[in-house]
């Protein structure tokens, strides 16, 4: 059996990297199982190319972002076929894998603009239900609010988050 | 509440409870409302993942192997599927009232929600912190309150890449590959192991956020550090002296971290400047040999694929814990297993074994296992292997089976022949003495019992070489809390001693007992 297929060797491999590949991937698809998925399945993609193909695996990770960025775009794919739409685009996989780093950077800083841009209560509602994942009832209770209030709140950030990100556009946001 | 608002919020729960929201309630009505929801993703991105549960790797490598072994690569329709248990994303009705009740004693509880607020903050920072690059100053006090600056470095750090100038300008870079020093007074560059780094265990931004999540802290404070204000935070080790971090209140990163007061010195470490996520140089971390420099080769190591190559380079047949390493280097004379924040040295074991005096022992291999700080070393099957690192316990043991740590939960009792009566107040005044930085023999129990029995041999001082030399002494036992001494000379057989005062690395010794011979 070639090494690649050797059970050792895979096990090696997934240990040292899954996890900036699991990260990169959940990123894009924002769901656990969504990543663990398409992680298992860029795994065996590559490491299949690589015996195939006899193929040098000096950028293994720049290489496994390529195929998990193929991965997700099939699945996208499969999912339109389906009527169920999938919310991140269409990437550019060369661009995204070798600028991925600045353009994480790029992104961050540009949400964060635009949250700066925000009111302070609609922030604060913002980190509490998106970034920190409280429930509505949750973040009704820690600023003092009804739910209905917190609900409508969350409805009105949003909005002017997205005009706000619209103006940023040119930036590199990935956005659908 | 408008539909609008509700599907929105009903959107924002899935994606919290790591559901598809697509699935559940299909296309979004409007373009509005599809904007909306790709902003919401678009904001999550912030958000650290969900990872997957303990044990995912090994879960993943063997899903990988199935279907690779199965010839059928990525075609393969039949999907091998990751242990299902770790999926349970459904809470069962018990569960979810219990995880309910618990979440409303966190809310109910302002303090505890305030630390874990701070401490998520700062990993959050941390995890979106790319790169940095800073002025980092390092201080000392004793513990009579003196203060003085030890050294001021400028320090670059990208991933796991990191570069540290300091003041004379020597240069040390690892760039994860090759690690090089620069040094300019001599006009040399010395090539160095990649691992293990002790350089990389000074303040990492990265390192001290992943500590004070994982060991009980408590919000203590805000004060002003280096003109920002910062929330201070008490740490306290399991088993350790507690320790302060400030998290900067603007950038919510660590600014400064004071250790606890050992060996009668504590450490400031400050960042007085720093700026991050900036467009680093990255010729900073690239090698590169500057004019009328030479190359001193220090065995730098070589990075390798496979155990077996490391065996081939080294000459040694290294003993291999379950655990896949990370990385592996081979050297002329050791192989060095790289864990990440732990590290594995296995060198031939050439002499006979023979731990720091200071050490508690515990037994590994049949034979004695020095443990020491954050080090656990012994010998087995010819070799000598070294760990260091937070997860030494759960490696030691995947390598030496029978591996037991000094015992010093049952305290026998102290059999001495002749019971040595002791002064507390005079031992609290010694331990006072050693804290303030002098006499520090008294924290090796070998050198307590040779001045003890040499005192008790010529009681008028001991001058030049010791009546009972050095050489008569052993150590027989140290679970760091006793120990015992044995002597093959002189009027005493057996010396017996406590630490009384404190029970761990910076605690002196006393001693309590003897068995003349």
């Amino acid at each position: 059996m070639d090494k690649r297929s050797d059970a050792k060797y895979i096990e090696q491999i997934c240990k040292a990297t899954w996890e900036s590949l699991y990260r990169f991937i959940y990123y894009k698809v924002q769901n656990r199982e969504e990543a663990e998925d398409v992680t298992q399945e860029t795994y065996v993609r590559a490491l299949a190319y690589l015996n195939e193909h006899n193929f040098s695996d000096k950028n293994f990770q720049g290489f496994l972002r390529t195929i998990a960025l193929n991965v997700i775009r099939d699945r996208w794919r499969q999912r339109k076929r389906r009527g169920l739409p999938l919310n991140f685009e269409e990437v550019n996989p060369r661009e995204t894998v070798t600028e991925d780093h600045q353009r994480d950077v790029a992104q961050r800083l540009v949400i964060e603009n635009a949250l700066a841009g925000l009111r302070e209560d609609q922030r604060k509602v913002i980190e509490l239900r998106i970034i920190k994942g409280y429930s509505v009832a949750e973040t009704a209770r820690l600023l003092g609010k009804t739910e209905a209030a917190v609900r409508t709140a969350q409805y009105r950030a949003v909005q002017i988050l997205a005009g706000l990100l619209d103006e940023n556009k040119e930036t590199g946001v990935i956005r659908k | 509440m408008n539909e609008a608002e509700k599907r929105l919020s009903d959107y924002i729960d899935a994606l919290n409870a790591e559901q598809e929201p697509e699935q559940l309630f299909g296309v979004a009505g409007t373009p509005e409302l599809e904007k909306l929801l790709a902003t919401v993703r678009t904001v999550r991105t912030l958000r650290e993942p969900a990872l997957p549960e303990p044990g995912y790797p090994e879960r993943l490598a063997h899903a990988v192997v199935e279907k690779m072994q199965a010839g059928e690569g990525g075609k393969q329709k039949e999907k091998a599927k990751i242990a299902k248990s770790s999926r349970s994303r459904r809470l069962s009705p018990v569960i979810a009232l219990a995880a309910g009740l618990l979440l409303f004693v966190l809310l109910s509880t302002w303090g505890g929600l305030f630390n874990s607020d701070v401490v998520h903050a700062m990993e959050k920072a941390v995890a979106q912190l790319a790169n940095y690059h800073g002025t980092l100053e390092m201080r000392s006090t004793n513990a009579a309150g003196e203060e003085w600056l030890v050294r001021q470095v400028e320090l670059w750090s990208e991933g796991e890449k990191y570069a540290v100038r300091q003041a004379d300008g020597t240069f040390t870079v690892n760039n994860g590959e090759r690690k090089w020093q620069l040094r300019p007074e001599k006009k040399e560059v010395a090539l160095l192991p990649v691992v293990p780094d002790p350089g990389k265990t000074g303040f990492d931004l990265r390192d001290e956020a992943k500590r004070a999540k994982e060991y009980p802290h408590q919000v203590v404070g805000q004060e002003l550090i280096a003109g920002r204000k910062a929330v201070k935070l008490e740490i306290q080790p399991p088993g350790g002296l507690p320790y302060y971090l400030w998290i900067d209140a603007v950038t919510n990163l660590p600014l400064q971290l004071q250790t606890a007061m050992q060996n009668g010195l504590q450490t400031t470490y400050t960042y007085t400047a720093f700026e991050l996520n900036i467009k680093l140089d990255p010729g900073i971390f690239t090698f590169r040999l500057p004019e009328g420099y030479q190359v001193v080769e220090e065995d730098p190591g070589q990075l390798v694929l496979t155990v077996e190559e490391a065996a081939a380079i080294s000459g040694l047949s290294p003993l291999l814990p379950q655990e896949v390493p990370v990385r592996i280097f081979a050297f002329e004379d050791r192989i060095v297993l790289d864990y990440g924040d732990t590290t594995i040295v296995e060198t031939p074991a050439e002499r006979t074994f023979e731990p720091e005096a200071n050490a508690a022992l515990g037994t590994a291999a049949g034979g004695p296992l020095e443990v020491w700080w954050e080090r656990l070393r012994w010998h087995q099957s010819g070799l000598e292997i070294q760990i260091e690192g937070p997860k030494r316990v759960e490696l030691a043991r995947q390598i030496a089976v029978d591996l037991a740590l000094p015992d010093t939960s049952s305290v026998p009792e102290n059999r001495a022949r002749v019971q040595v009566p002791v002064d507390m107040d005079l031992v609290k005044a010694n331990q006072q003495q050693v804290d303030r930085g002098s006499s520090p023999w008294q924290l090796d129990p070998l050198q307590v019992a040779v001045t003890f029995v040499n005192l008790e041999v010529t009681p008028e001082g001991i001058q030049g070489k010791p009546a009972v030399p050095f050489s008569a002494f052993k150590v027989t036992k140290n679970n760091g809390v006793q120990a015992r001494v044995e002597v093959s000379d002189g009027p005493i057989k057996q010396v017996y001693l406590e630490r009384l005062i404190r029970q761990d690395e910076t605690g002196i010794w006393t001693v309590v007992g003897y068995d003349p011979r």
